[in-house]
């Protein structure tokens, strides 16, 4: 039986969405569409991080120049009442630089890199890929891009409140968090309450995402496309849909919990006998536990770093094969390896807590762990590497972003290494070194990794390509700024820089020549790398203006596409119109064989979709028998 | 093309979409419950209190766990007459299924409710006492009863903080001030420059009365002001850098920083003044009220959460209990225990002993009736090999007078006893004080004199240590309780909408595509089975363990 | 799946079965708890209590999974989903069990006597 005759039985109930004009708000803002959805989540995840750029740039010069007012071109956006609240003469105060810090770990996070690599690149590409008409829940998939903005909004929205935004970090550790804004008469208009809400949103917003997704790959995969047809990029979707399903409820749960113990009074994370400087002992039961926080935090933590990271991987790794006309090296290795790392990143999260005083029994469990999760990330990133070898390799604008993507990548991996061992990470925790890498591996790695796959599908989306020229101009410098911010933060982080100096470690100075202050001739030694990496952030929030101005202008005025196929790449999203139309696919497509199959001996073309009717069917060739 | 598999099964993995997707929701909400659970058993083991073992009415619980048991039954019929084909039936089922989700509804509203007024404070020597709050003579400004746990202040004077001055705390504090006929008059002019290089003008004039709009144009006049002085401030510091940055060529910004300055002197005529305090006399000084959790209270100058300082003497303000119902030592024994203190020596030396003639009688009694008690285990159950008791009092029992042992004493010593039908109200309600005191409020006598269970108690506020009512606040126990059945309670309320939903208008569904609505119904039920399956482990969890 | 109508009347005599068993549970349940000559253990709620109360739990709880909620005929693909869950929640449950019992966590391990009081002695849990 075709799935033709069985998708009979829901045509009746479902005729209302087809066949006619939805009219310009259910086509572009209250969209169902998979594709529409993609897109918006993606403009708002662009938007979002570049706020949160716009945050760090602050943060940057405050540590840089913490003794000089914040200059013009970056404080025009503040009013001046905002201004007279939170700039000290023109300078950015602590709990300014402790509003922002924790800001710009959120929003980077959970509203700009989440949503822009599973929201977005996994909205579009996923059904496209599996030959699917449309996510499996249309409306729960609209649902789940405006909680996400909702709760983003609200997060955002807590920079005006009078108590300014959340100021606990990005981790929001209780008791710290439960007690922050407490001077607040109303509880619910603090920040760290917004954050809290916000954060309910979000979680809400990705668990009908992750929902959608597995169900739609579980069940929509066209005929032909068995598990092991589909491509990597599925797979990590896959994946990813399975980490946020699983990993953020605790989170939730935490999340609701400190609610509790800010609007309701309950000491869940508050432990007996508090005393606050500024209020004296707690008015608090107390009795409750702060690691349990942590515990829960980090049981979302760390899986979260793999539902950053997988997306990315996703992208490289279809534009590789695409542009070494070669099949991605180690498929199927790859497809294990990326199971395993879902599965152990659901076991390593208290290499967050090595300080928190933990016993030797379980330090040594999370390090075994910890370690362990390298080799599949190793296995993956190696098969990337090997699949260059022998291609011919196309520079095309996507391919150098990828290219750049694992040597980047392979650097904030690497320096995990050294944290993942408790001994090391006794004198690393809590230093510039932990900054310097995850933010390898986010910034550098995974975003290099999306601009390659905004660069990959924007001929699909648009039908245009994007300018080379302004790519260059994009590409290099972020190149060469990405590693000017990130790499002195390794060296000043083994020198024992903390992660929260406001001031970039200013305060030591004034007894730098102070014999019994050995630590103040430290900081004298390294503290002029701040500059440096400043210098590097401002430069590099310069040279993303050819990428938005490229991003804008191709859409109208880039070259055009020829066919429906640019690149001519082998898998399924290339096989429809450009732009795909609702629906997707003009007729239901059948998958013949593997999602790679470049340069295959004896045939006339270099590549070979997985749409393409073999001419003689050899056994290979031969559509699966189940649908 | 259309999304197929929406009714019909996808035949490698013999699932509809929406099934795929309820397992993948419950699998998530496992994890939910899963984190809540787990925060349980952490709190749990690491309590450093005594953990309320055994302490709501079982009655309720037990009757909402066969409430939802039963709806899990029917929700399933509902679901098997769909698939016969039976409307009817179906619309029975359902509608027993959406009606037992709100009997479980009402029932837990009855159990909160009993809680939210229900006060419980823990002394500075951790004894614990409950009980019922008595309500103050004077009714509040709204007419509404006020109970007696508030802190006096006999207030003479009132600063307000410009920024963070709470709206409604600033006509309560007015009303109040009204009721005791004293006014709230501005102590002192204030004079303001509002423009730059102008003399400064009078905004408001010593005597005007204290109003929201009042502190609302000083707070106008702070922010321009703020704003205006900061832009200057900010210019005059870059200026200072330049030259400093031309005076010191190649130094580095640490170096030199502390001989940057700006010139304060120099900018003081183009300022403009920022009013971050107003002050306020209370003529005459009136007796003003305070919710405790609202004040940092001292007896001279208190402090409330938003910042306005209340000059004035502290007035006596107990916590004043109509009854108290429940006396508890476990806290204070632990305490004992860990100093290597006699527990019967450590309760005999509590405040409340020594000071309440009523608290010494009941745990008198209470010892006898512990006695009692070890007699009757060592009688039923004998000795163990070593030579002691098999079966002894828990510590609970030992050191616990609840209300129920309050109930037994004044059954046996006043003969006050409940028909069965106000007993069995009692596990719902709680002890039912009109019943048990049945002479009335006239007859409170300290001690316990009168034909009376539960007795009145006056509490000296220096010797509060921590007062909640029975809300999440009072302890770890009270606030994993609230927040997991709270949110099933949620999930109850979810589920059964969705239900309704079939039920009230799955008609056209079912004329047009009869499977569709069985599935969905399905769908809905296995999230409600789901709902009963957590409710099955909260019930013993929290009610019996 | 029980689909045909003949399966699904057979199919309803088992939930009224089932649905009997789970009323009886839940009596068992708090009889145990209430009833003092049914205690097991020590007098008053201990470890027995609280092993008997679960076990009776995850009996019912096995029992609405498995008869309502299907799962004693489901396809494979939905016990994979569902245990993805349950093995989830193990592992949180249990690790962080494992961190704050640790078995080597020697108080005396640095030569120093723990200051903690005793009822502190698991330490990572504050």
């Amino acid at each position: 039986m075709s799935s033709h005759a069985t998708s009979h039985a829901g045509h009746d109930a479902h005729h209302e969405d087809h066949h006619h004009d939805p009219g310009f708000i259910r086509k572009w803002i209250f969209s169902t569409d998979h594709k529409m959805i993609g897109l918006q989540y993606g403009i708002t995840a662009l938007a979002f991080l570049a706020f949160g750029f716009y945050l760090m740039m602050v943060m940057r010069w405050s540590i840089a120049y913490p003794h000089q007012p914040l200059p013009e071109w970056m404080s025009w956006v503040f009013t001046d009442g905002w201004k007279a609240r939170w700039l000290q003469d023109g300078k950015v105060t602590g709990e300014t630089y402790n509003m922002f810090g924790a800001m710009h770990g959120t929003i980077m996070v959970f509203l700009g890199i989440v949503p822009l690599g599973f929201g977005a690149f996994g909205n579009y590409v996923t059904p496209l890929q599996i030959g699917a008409p449309d996510m499996a829940f249309p409306r729960l998939n609209m649902a789940s891009y405006w909680i996400y903005l909702v709760g983003g909004l609200i997060m955002c929205a807590s920079f005006f409140l009078e108590s300014g935004s959340a100021k606990s970090g990005w981790t929001n550790y209780s008791p710290l968090a439960g007690f922050a804004d407490g001077q607040v008469v109303n509880q619910w208009l603090a920040g760290q309450t917004q954050w809290l809400i916000g954060l309910v949103c979000l979680i809400t917003s990705s668990l009908l995402g992750s929902v959608n997704f597995i169900t739609t790959i579980i069940n929509l995969r066209v005929r032909g496309m068995t598990w092991m047809r589909m491509p990597f990029f599925v797979w990590a979707m896959l994946v990813t849909g399975f980490l946020l399903l699983l990993a953020f409820p605790p989170l939730e749960a935490a999340g609701i919990m400190q609610l509790m113990d800010r609007v309701a009074h309950s000491s869940f994370f508050m432990p007996s006998g508090l005393f606050t400087k500024s209020e004296g002992l707690a008015d608090l039961s107390g009795g409750g536990s702060p690691l349990l926080f942590q515990h829960l935090f980090w049981f979302l933590g760390h899986p979260e770093v793999y539902v950053l990271l997988l997306p990315a991987f996703a992208c490289v790794s279809e534009i590789i094969p695409a542009n070494t006309r070669k099949p991605l090296w180690g498929y199927k290795s790859m497809v294990y390896s990326v199971l395993v790392l879902g599965f152990l990143s659901f076991v390593v999260w208290a290499h967050h807590m090595y300080m928190t005083g933990m016993g030797a029994a379980v330090s040594t469990f999370f390090q075994t762990t910890t370690v362990l999760i390298s080799v599949p990330s190793v296995v993956i990133i190696t098969a990337m590497l090997i699949s260059l070898w022998g291609g011919s390799i196309r520079f095309t604008p996507p391919m150098m972003w990828a290219c750049a993507f694992i040597p980047m990548f392979g650097i904030g991996g690497l320096t995990g290494l050294p944290l993942a061992f408790n001994l090391a990470d006794l004198h690393l925790h809590d230093t510039y070194y932990v900054i310097g890498h995850f933010h390898y591996v986010v910034a550098p790695g995974i975003l290099f990794g999306f601009f390659a796959g905004v660069l990959h599908w924007y001929p699909k989306i648009t039908g245009r390509f994007m300018s080379k020229t302004l790519n260059h101009l994009h590409f290099w410098p972020s190149l060469i700024c990405m590693n000017l911010i990130f790499f002195p933060m390794l060296v000043q982080g083994m020198a024992g820089f903390h992660r929260r100096w406001y001031n970039g470690g200013d305060a030591y100075l004034s007894k730098a020549a102070d014999s019994v202050n050995v630590f103040g001739n430290t900081v004298a030694e390294y503290i002029d790398m701040n500059i440096i990496m400043s210098m590097g952030a401002w430069t590099m929030a310069l040279f993303q203006i050819p990428f938005v101005i490229n991003l804008l202008f191709a859409w109208k005025f880039g070259k055009k596409a020829e066919g429906d196929n640019p690149w001519n790449a082998t898998t399924l999203e290339w096989a429809t119109p450009t732009p795909p139309g609702h629906g997707n696919f003009l007729k239901e497509p059948v998958t013949y064989r593997g999602p790679y199959e470049y340069s295959r001996p004896g045939d006339d073309s270099d590549f070979l979709p997985q749409w393409i009717e073999p001419k003689r069917l050899d056994s290979a060739d031969k559509p699966a028998d189940k649908q | 093309m259309e999304i197929p598999y929406v009714v019909t099964p996808r035949k490698d993995t013999g699932l509809f979409n929406s099934k795929i997707a309820i397992w993948l929701f419950l699998a998530s909400e496992v994890m939910l419950f899963g984190g809540f659970f787990s925060a349980y058993v952490f709190l749990r083991l690491g309590a450093d209190y005594p953990w309320p073992e055994r302490t709501l009415p079982v009655l309720p619980g037990l009757i909402n766990t066969f409430v939802l048991i039963g709806s899990s039954v029917t929700v399933v019929f509902a679901w098997a007459s769909l698939k016969l084909r039976n409307w009817r039936m179906f619309q029975l089922f359902m509608g027993i299924t959406v009606f037992c989700a709100l009997i479980f509804m009402v029932l837990k509203g009855i159990e909160y409710n009993v809680k939210f007024h229900h006060q419980a404070v823990r002394l500075k020597d951790y004894t614990v006492m409950e009980g019922h709050l008595s309500y103050e003579k004077e009714l509040d400004h709204n007419g509404n009863k006020v109970e007696e746990n508030l802190i006096f202040v006999e207030a003479s004077k009132l600063t307000f903080n410009t920024r963070r001055f709470e709206k409604s705390w600033v006509e309560e504090v007015l009303t109040q001030a009204g009721h005791h006929g004293s006014k709230i008059v501005l102590s002192a002019d204030i004079a303001v420059v509002t423009k730059e290089g102008q003399p400064a003008e009078v905004i408001a004039k010593a005597g005007e009365p204290l109003s929201v709009d009042l502190l609302r144009r000083v707070e106008k006049t702070r922010l321009a002001a703020a704003s205006h002085n900061s832009a200057l401030r900010t210019e005059s510091l870059r200026e200072e850098w330049v030259k400093a940055h031309a005076a010191h060529p190649g130094k580095k910004d640490w170096q030199i920083a502390s001989g940057v300055n700006i010139d304060t002197a120099a900018l003081a005529p183009k300022l403009l003044t920022e009013v971050s305090t107003v002050a306020f006399n209370v003529d005459p000084p009136a007796r003003l009220d305070f919710k405790p959790r609202d004040i940092k209270e001292a007896d001279g100058q208190s402090r409330l959460r938003d910042d306005t300082v209340v000059d004035g003497k502290l007035l006596a303000s107990p916590m004043g209990f109509h009854y108290v119902d429940a006396i508890d030592f476990q806290h204070l024994v632990m305490k004992a225990k860990e100093k290597g203190i006699d527990p019967e020596v450590a309760i005999e030396n509590s405040w409340l002993i020594k000071n309440s003639p009523f608290a010494k009688e009941a745990w008198e009694w209470h010892q006898g009736e512990v006695a009692k008690l070890k007699e009757r285990l060592l009688k039923d159950y004998g000795l163990d090999k070593s030579g002691n008791p098999k079966r002894v009092p828990t510590h609970k029992e030992l050191y616990r007078i609840g209300w129920k042992d309050f109930a037994k004493k004044g059954e046996q010593q006043h003969g006050i006893k409940l028909s069965t039908m106000d007993s069995l109200k009692e596990e719902f309600m709680g002890p039912n004080y009109d019943a048990r005191n049945p002479q009335g409020d006239d007859t409170h006598v300290e001690g316990g004199h009168a034909k009376e269970t539960f007795p009145h108690f006056s509490l000296p506020r220096e010797q509060i240590g921590f007062a909640a009512k029975f809300t999440p606040a009072w302890n770890t126990y009270y606030a994993i309780y609230f927040t997991i059945t709270g949110l099933h309670g949620l999930h109850v309320i979810g589920g059964a909408l969705v239900l309704a939903y079939y039920l009230f208008f799955g008609r056209k569904m079912y004329l047009e595509n009869p499977e569709w609505l069985a599935n969905r119904v399905e769908i809905g039920g296995l999230f409600w089975h789901f709902v009963d399956l957590v409710w099955i482990f909260v019930f013993p969890i929290l009610y019996l363990m | 799946m029980a689909d045909t109508p003949e399966a699904i009347k057979k199919s309803v005599r088992t939930y009224m079965f089932v649905g009997g068993i789970l009323f009886l549970g839940t009596i068992i349940t708090v009889l145990v708890a209430s009833v003092e000559a049914l205690d097991v253990g020590q007098h008053g709620f201990d470890k027995w209590d609280c092993i008997l109360g679960l076990a009776i739990a995850t009996i019912k709880a096995s029992l609405v999974a498995f008869i309502f909620m299907h799962l004693n005929h489901e396809k494979k693909a939905v016990y994979w989903l569902f245990a993805s869950g349950l093995c989830m929640v193990c592992s949180l449950a249990g690790l962080t069990a494992l961190a704050i019992f640790d078995p080597i966590h020697d108080p005396l391990f640095f030569g120093k006597e723990s200051t903690t009081p005793k009822i502190l002695a698991s330490p990572s849990l504050r």
